[in-house]
């Protein structure tokens, strides 16, 4: 089920309603969330529960087993459990076909031929973000840092989370749990930054990022007859779009959150406003660069072993978060680039004794993403390096516009999405808090006034962007 | 959750759909007056402009893009006016002829795109171009009903008839794209020497297609919008119709041309195919890009059409 479908319109005040008539019982409440979640995520392809199912009683069982085991040997060995298990089920469904298409081209060019071993796989929706959030449940119980669930059903709850199961947030078991584990309390300050922010992010989602799209797609599609210019302002606007996309769904994720009295941690925070390529990934998907940052980057030895050994972590960390988006090459390129240019940003920092750049920083940090990005929407190599190639060429003819309606839309919309968020970023409040500046009924014009936007501006995708990871 | 919460709670839910429906029909309303004053742009001024004078012409192109740029009405009439819009397919069509006079004399040229009745994938949602129409005319609104192409909030929130044109209206009502007075509909594309380079390129990349099959399906929603145009022809005895396939840079696939033949054969319909009229024909200033003429081609086609037309006496 999509955030902006009909079907999630009357799907979440259903669930809403009858969650708060059993308000007693928080452990009904958990059946209830755990049901609506199967049925929210069954609504795309209700075979892959077994996937969740498995990977929840897996983790479930595991845990128990890490925290009762006698011995760091016995301890490493239920974590070892859990590691290959989820990781092996991520193998199979989302890179077998990568690494064997990879293999038989790497043996094809050195003159051996290899018959076509990949699968006719279909990638599960989420099993990147549910396996990340129970893999780090394993890894804190082994590191002390919480306690083993023994309440099944809010375990399962944890792992199928609707709001928050199929693109994230990647929620810690340390914050979502306990919130699951005990009694919800709904008030009026829940109630108006979550309505803020659902109609914020299908905004941002429905009407900015769906109608950068139209252009993208179009330019990106054929990109070889395109010059500098087209080719250049596509690639801005899938920066933008792209980010609207994925924190429109985010806020929508944390808005139904709190309908249901979960605070889920932020996961952009004006990320375009970063005048290093460090802070840009302290504001841009936070769950995912947090979760790098705590189980991969950490367990390699961070910062503790030396500067070669704390460059070469940066890079690893960010080849394997790349990797983590996508089973492409162009995802592990992605993420070499800002691997290599966070590496950069610390040499730069320690040599000359600074903390951050200057203005100029903001240009910096934005330009480097946008060549990323490049790699990112390509479809394959070939077209990312004549993408760039072109774009360097400086060859800044006339601008090829399209669909002249859905050009001028898609500007009028970025320009409306910028303003909201300087706006935002400029006031001492955060996006999740900012919904308690209004009055009921400043909250319901402005709700009004999104929804006559939505109505008069809404695009047609089939899907969320990070859907496919 | 206590009913002082509750109590907030519906406030702000009663507030927001009184606002947001209140804000709808003003918006919406607003946007009626003005888009009734606009008559240039495609999306909506051209729709404008076509149901103003639709029943005092005596020449009429209905098809999308290919028939706007390919055919100059003005070779056939000087009351003619070429309703090709870009991206429409046969719902949109047969909605429009629909709506015309049935008793008054006129030539209906009809521009058929072969591949939109082997689209399997064609699901008539082109007809949500004449949403700006809905509840506004009667027999769009009839056609916008039964093909269940509105949403549903559709129904509620009357401002999402005007999706994606809103600006486009502001636009033209203010600044008009050009005199619709003397616009005929015909948009013929211009290549200037800028961007020959560009079409040679588009021209030379390989045809692939893969979907070319011995005998392809026809999709029986676009056949239902063709037999309904069938249907208006035999109430409107007046009425020439052709329907016509302009041609195209280099079609590799001909089993969907042959079945479409067929099957305007068995409807006893008139209709030309030219798709390869020009196959043999190397020269790329008749072309735009694979699919659109540049006007060099499209006023050498529309003379090649216009004789062929007077010497088959329809």
């Amino acid at each position: 089920m999509l955030f902006n479908s009909l079907e999630y319109l009357i799907f979440l005040p259903v669930v809403f309603i009858i969650y708060w008539l059993l308000k007693n019982s928080y452990k009904k409440q958990n059946i209830l969330l755990l049901i609506s979640s199967y049925i929210f995520y069954g609504w795309w392809d209700y075979r892959f529960l077994s996937l969740i199912i498995f990977s929840s009683f897996l983790d479930y069982f595991v845990g128990q087993k890490i925290e009762d085991a006698i011995g760091d040997k016995n301890k490493k060995h239920w974590l070892l459990v859990s590691l290959f298990s989820n990781l092996g089920l991520l193998g199979v469904f989302k890179y077998y076909n990568f690494f064997a298409d990879s293999f038989a081209s790497t043996m094809s060019n050195i003159g051996w031929e290899v018959n076509d071993l990949t699968l006719n796989i279909i990638l599960p929706v989420g099993i990147s973000f549910y396996t990340f959030q129970t893999l780090s449940y394993s890894i804190d119980i082994y590191r002390n840092q919480i306690k083993a669930s023994r309440d099944i059903v809010g375990f399962f709850t944890f792992v199928s989370l609707f709001p928050q199961l199929v693109a994230g947030p990647i929620e810690r078991a340390s914050n979502l749990i306990p919130q699951i584990e005990r009694k919800r309390n709904l008030n009026i300050t829940l109630i108006k930054t979550g309505i803020f922010q659902i109609f914020i992010g299908l905004f941002r989602k429905v009407a900015i990022a769906d109608n950068l799209g139209i252009y993208v797609d179009s330019v990106y599609s054929n990109y070889e007859i395109h010059n500098s210019s087209t080719l250049l302002v596509a690639t801005i606007f899938y920066a933008f779009q792209i980010y609207f996309d994925f924190s429109g769904y985010s806020d929508i994720a944390i808005g139904s959150a709190k309908l249901f009295g979960f605070k889920f941690n932020r996961n952009f925070n004006f990320p375009y406003f970063s005048r290093t390529l460090t802070e840009f990934w302290r504001r841009w998907h936070m769950s995912l660069s947090f979760w790098l940052r705590d189980y991969l980057y950490i367990s390699l030895g961070g910062n503790r072993k030396g500067i070669i050994i704390t460059y070469r972590n940066l890079l690893l960390t960010m080849l394997i978060g790349g990797l983590w988006h996508g089973s492409s090459w162009n995802f592990v390129i992605w993420g070499g680039i800002h691997g290599l240019f966070l590496s950069l940003e610390k040499y730069t920092f320690s040599a000359l004794n600074i903390k951050t750049f200057n203005a100029f920083g903001y240009i910096y940090t934005f330009v480097v993403v946008l060549v990323a990005w490049i790699f990112f929407r390509a479809p394959d190599f070939h077209s990312a390096s004549t993408i760039i190639t072109e774009i360097f060429s400086f060859d800044y003819g006339p601008l090829f516009i399209g669909n002249i309606n859905a050009f001028v839309n898609a500007v009028l919309l970025l320009l409306i999405g910028f303003l909201i968020d300087l706006k935002i970023f400029r006031s001492d409040v955060s996006l999740e808090e900012y919904g308690t500046r209004f009055s009921s009924v400043k909250l319901s014009i402005i709700v009004s006034i999104i929804i006559l936007m939505l109505c008069l501006f809404y695009s047609t995708a089939e899907n969320f962007i990070y859907f496919q990871f | 959750m206590n009913s002082e919460i509750i109590k907030k709670l519906l406030k702000i839910v009663v507030l927001t759909l009184l606002i947001s429906y209140g804000l709808d029909k003003l918006v919406f309303f607003g946007l009626n007056k003005i888009s009734d004053k606009v008559m240039t742009g495609q999306a909506i001024g051209k729709l404008n402009h076509f149901l103003s004078l639709k029943d005092n012409t005596d020449f009429l192109v209905f098809g999308n893009s290919r028939a706007n740029r390919h055919i100059d009405v003005e070779l056939f009439s000087d009351n003619g006016f070429n309703m090709g819009i870009d991206g429409v397919g046969i719902a949109y069509n047969s909605t429009l002829i629909n709506t015309l006079n049935e008793e008054k004399k006129q030539l209906i040229l009809v521009h058929i795109d072969t591949k939109n009745f082997i689209d399997a994938n064609y699901d008539g949602s082109d007809i949500r171009g004449l949403k700006t129409k809905y509840q506004r005319d009667d027999k769009i609104t009839d056609a916008l009903n039964e093909s269940g192409e509105l949403s549903q909030l559709q129904r509620v929130f009357y401002s999402m008839n005007y999706n994606g044109n809103a600006i486009g209206i502001l636009k033209n009502y203010f600044k008009p794209s050009y005199d619709y007075k003397t616009h005929n509909g015909y948009d013929p594309l211009i290549v200037n020497s800028d961007q020959e380079t560009m079409r040679d390129l588009v021209l030379s990349k390989d045809n692939q297609n893969d979907e070319c099959v011995d005998n392809p399906k026809i999709n029986p929603l676009a056949l239902r919008y063709l037999k309904s145009i069938k249907t208006f022809t035999e109430k409107s005895p007046n009425k020439t119709f052709l329907f016509v396939t302009s041609p195209m840079y280099n079609d590799t696939c001909s089993t969907d041309n042959k079945k479409l033949g067929e099957i305007m054969q068995d409807l006893g319909l008139t209709y030309w195919d030219f798709t390869n009229l020009y196959k043999d024909n190397k020269d790329n200033s008749y072309w735009k890009d694979k699919t659109h003429m540049s006007k060099t081609g499209a006023e050498a086609f529309s003379i090649f059409l216009l004789d062929k037309y007077k010497s088959n006496k329809i």
